[in-house]
């Protein structure tokens, strides 16, 4: 399915390089307990998704175009920097260390994200007909990113921990954008996806400014909890 | 210029942060005069917008506006009494965030663009949260929490629904801006199978913000957590603007060829939308979240209507009108019950008949609206979608259909019945109500009859232009 190259280190292996650090980077999340490490990882996947457009070979004019060089930065800079930054300061506000109790526990998480991979192959494998390019790793990794952010979110009662769900989700819908951009009108649609990173600031403000734990149904601290149908 | 209508709310929101209370409360009230006006200037023509590459003037979009502008400015009116009453920290944001989120809901009706109709359903999530959280308590907290984390999972896979109806563009070879009237025009050229995918994605996300179940677990919550007007606001504006993104993209697919795949998948949200509302609203205790359930049926009724196609398109379109009409009246009174008992349940509240007889008839009369009982509109609306769905032969669904109203009609009388005729344990009224919170709520139900009797030729052509795009009209 990957299209083998005579280079050792072509463009084709560098992006292979990069999504394969991504999966690694969503497994390693989902069998994370610890906040801080759980930012870490976040941030070191906002950077390796943000690099990957850089290395596709159906981005390759990329490089000669100011402006979707200009773009990239302006995501580098977000999802690497701007946000796992907001992150780190909420986690040191709301004095949490790990996340306690998930809905689902780490083990399942983890044989949940080896499943989601696996959607992900059958995913794109059914697709193969009417794909424009062969690069079928990073439609498999972008669905992983999408599916195990999306459980995450679901999964998890810390808020914080949401908040890191949603944001791994959007990394992967914006694999998902660069695996289907061909036309450069469509990179700029794909770009747009930073206005989500906006929201996923607002969400770390609220839980720094207002102090907000966890959400539903938690004992401990019930905050969140209280709005149900009876 | 159409495009004023954004931006003077915009800027009136913005000046609104920096000026007293009062005077706020007054640039709210004229603000919303200035947006109805500027609206009907639209509608008869006399202004265009100045951006034809992303904003446009469709039917269904004027249609929206129009029903938004003129609720705002009575919930606007509302408000002016409302807020002198409650004791809300930050009145001036909410005066800001209210002009803000017409703003932005503005931008929805006019949008062509596809990524600018996402931009502005995005923008609406983050100008009403602030609302939602007005009274800064621990549940209005976790209300807003669960509104912006579930609109906004809601919203990034609506943009994946954007990549996906783009991806169908490439694959056709087709280069046109990516605007739904230049889309509809090659529709029949567009990779078929990335549109649906497209469509379901746009229909999951612009359904949740809709309130289409399995997506609707924030709206009852945010509906009871708001203060009232908010909640009229949400309620009665807020939800037709996100119908407005699954419109567009069901008439895409309908241009397409694609009518009935769309329209079986919204039959099927419709439908569950209306189960899912009948069962809950059985349980429910407080007056706020029985009218949230209740909106959420009512969206499931239009989505429903719009599936079926041919008459009941036309039901659904204006039961769009009836539902905004009825259900801001109905918050706006509950908002009175709200300060008269000073709380949100059933239990603590009774013989309104008594107490407010004022609010009572609003209420009942805005309860027997929503029911479906004539003058209203509603009883029009429905019985067509109930007629247009019999011609259409789908006896199984418009079955369920008519149960899931009996369903409601059945769980929501009672909780009225015991609010307005039970004995109050605690008599002691907390705030008097008086014409200034009770005449908005007559306003909005006598513009449902007075709709209902007697219907502007132009909103009829309007009504009939918009739903000949899905293949709707009043011949069947």
């Amino acid at each position: 399915m990957i299209q083998p190259s005579n280079a050792l280190f072509s463009i084709n292996h560098i992006s292979d390089v990069l999504l394969s650090l991504t999966v690694l980077s969503v497994l390693l999340s989902l069998g994370s307990n610890r906040l801080m490490s759980l930012v870490k990882i976040m941030a070191f996947q906002g950077i390796v998704v943000s690099l990957t457009p850089l290395f596709l070979e159906h981005h390759e004019g990329l490089l000669e175009n100011t402006n979707s060089i200009f773009l990239l930065l302006i995501m580098l800079i977000i999802k690497g920097l701007v946000i796992p930054i907001l992150m780190y300061a909420a986690v040191k506000k709301i004095k949490i260390q790990r996340e306690v109790e998930p809905i689902i526990g780490y083990h399942a998480s983890l044989f949940a994200g080896l499943f989601f991979i696996l959607i992900g192959a059958f995913i794109a494998d059914r697709l193969h007909i009417s794909l424009p390019m062969q690069n079928e790793l990073l439609l498999i990794s972008a669905i992983t990113t999408l599916a195990a952010g999306l459980f995450l979110l679901m999964s998890r009662r810390k808020a914080i921990t949401q908040v890191i769900g949603y944001l791994m989700m959007e990394n992967g819908i914006y694999l998902i954008g660069t695996a289907l951009a061909k036309e450069t009108h469509t990179m700029y649609v794909v770009e747009f996806g930073v206005l989500l990173d906006l929201l996923v600031g607002i969400m770390i403000m609220g839980i720094v400014l207002h102090n907000i734990n966890s959400s539903y149904n938690d004992v401990d601290t019930a905050l969140l909890g209280q709005l149900k149908d009876n | 210029m159409l495009e004023f209508t954004m931006l003077i709310p915009f800027l009136t929101g913005i000046t609104a942060i920096f000026l007293p209370v009062r005077l706020g409360r007054g640039i709210l009230v004229l603000t919303a005069l200035l947006h109805l006006l500027l609206t009907v200037l639209g509608w008869l023509g006399k202004i265009s917008p100045a951006l034809p590459q992303y904003f446009t003037v469709s039917n269904e979009g004027m249609l929206i506006l129009l029903v938004t502008s003129f609720i705002f400015l009575f919930i606007s009116i509302y408000a002016v009494s409302y807020m002198s009453e409650t004791e809300i920290s930050s009145e001036p944001i909410y005066t800001a965030c209210t002009l803000f989120f017409l703003s932005t809901m503005t931008m929805v009706t006019l949008a062509d663009h596809l990524i600018v109709l996402w931009i502005a359903i995005e923008a609406t999530t983050l100008m009403s949260a602030p609302l939602i959280f007005l009274h800064r308590s621990k549940t209005a907290l976790e209300a807003t929490w669960k509104y912006v984390m579930i609109c906004s999972v809601g919203i990034a896979l609506a943009l994946l629904g954007c990549f996906f109806v783009v991806m169908s563009m490439n694959l056709g070879g087709i280069h046109v801006p990516i605007t739904f009237s230049s889309l509809g025009a090659v529709a029949d050229k567009l990779d078929p199978v990335w549109l649906k995918a497209g469509f379901i994605f746009l229909v999951i996300g612009y359904g949740t913000k809709m309130g289409l179940a399995p997506m609707h677990t924030w709206l009852p919550d945010a509906h009871s957590e708001a203060p009232s007007p908010a909640s009229a606001l949400l309620s009665g504006a807020l939800l037709n603007c996100a119908f407005f993104g699954v419109y567009r993209s069901h008439q895409l697919l309908y241009r397409a060829g694609l009518g009935d795949f769309s329209g079986n998948i919204l039959i099927g949200f419709g439908l569950l939308s209306m189960l899912i509302a009948a069962i809950f609203i059985f349980y429910q205790t407080g007056y706020k979240r029985m009218l949230a359930y209740s909106s959420i049926e009512n969206m499931g009724i239009i989505a429903f209507g719009v599936g079926i196609g041919g008459l009941a398109t036309y039901g659904a379109m204006l039961h769009l009108i009836h539902h905004s009409l009825i259900k801001s009246s109905l918050f706006l009174s509950a908002g009175n019950v709200l300060l008269g008992y000073g709380s949100k349940l059933v239990d603590k509240t009774g013989n309104m008949a008594k107490l407010f007889p004022k609010t009572f008839t609003a209420f009942f009369a805005g309860f027997a609206g929503i029911s479906g009982f004539p003058p209203f509109g509603i009883f029009i609306s429905e019985l067509l979608i109930i007629i247009g769905a019999i011609q259409q032969g789908r006896g199984i669904s418009v079955s369920i259909f008519i149960l899931a109203l009996i369903l409601i009609f059945a769980g929501a009388s009672r909780l009225v019945t015991k609010m307005c005729f039970a004995p109050c344990d605690n008599p002691e009224i907390l705030v008097k109500e008086n014409w200034a919170r009770t005449l908005p709520s007559f306003a909005l139900l006598a513009a449902s009859i007075t709709l209902c009797i007697w219907l502007p030729d132009s909103i009829y052509q309007t009504i009939l232009a918009a739903i000949a795009t899905i293949g709707g009209g009043v011949n069947g």
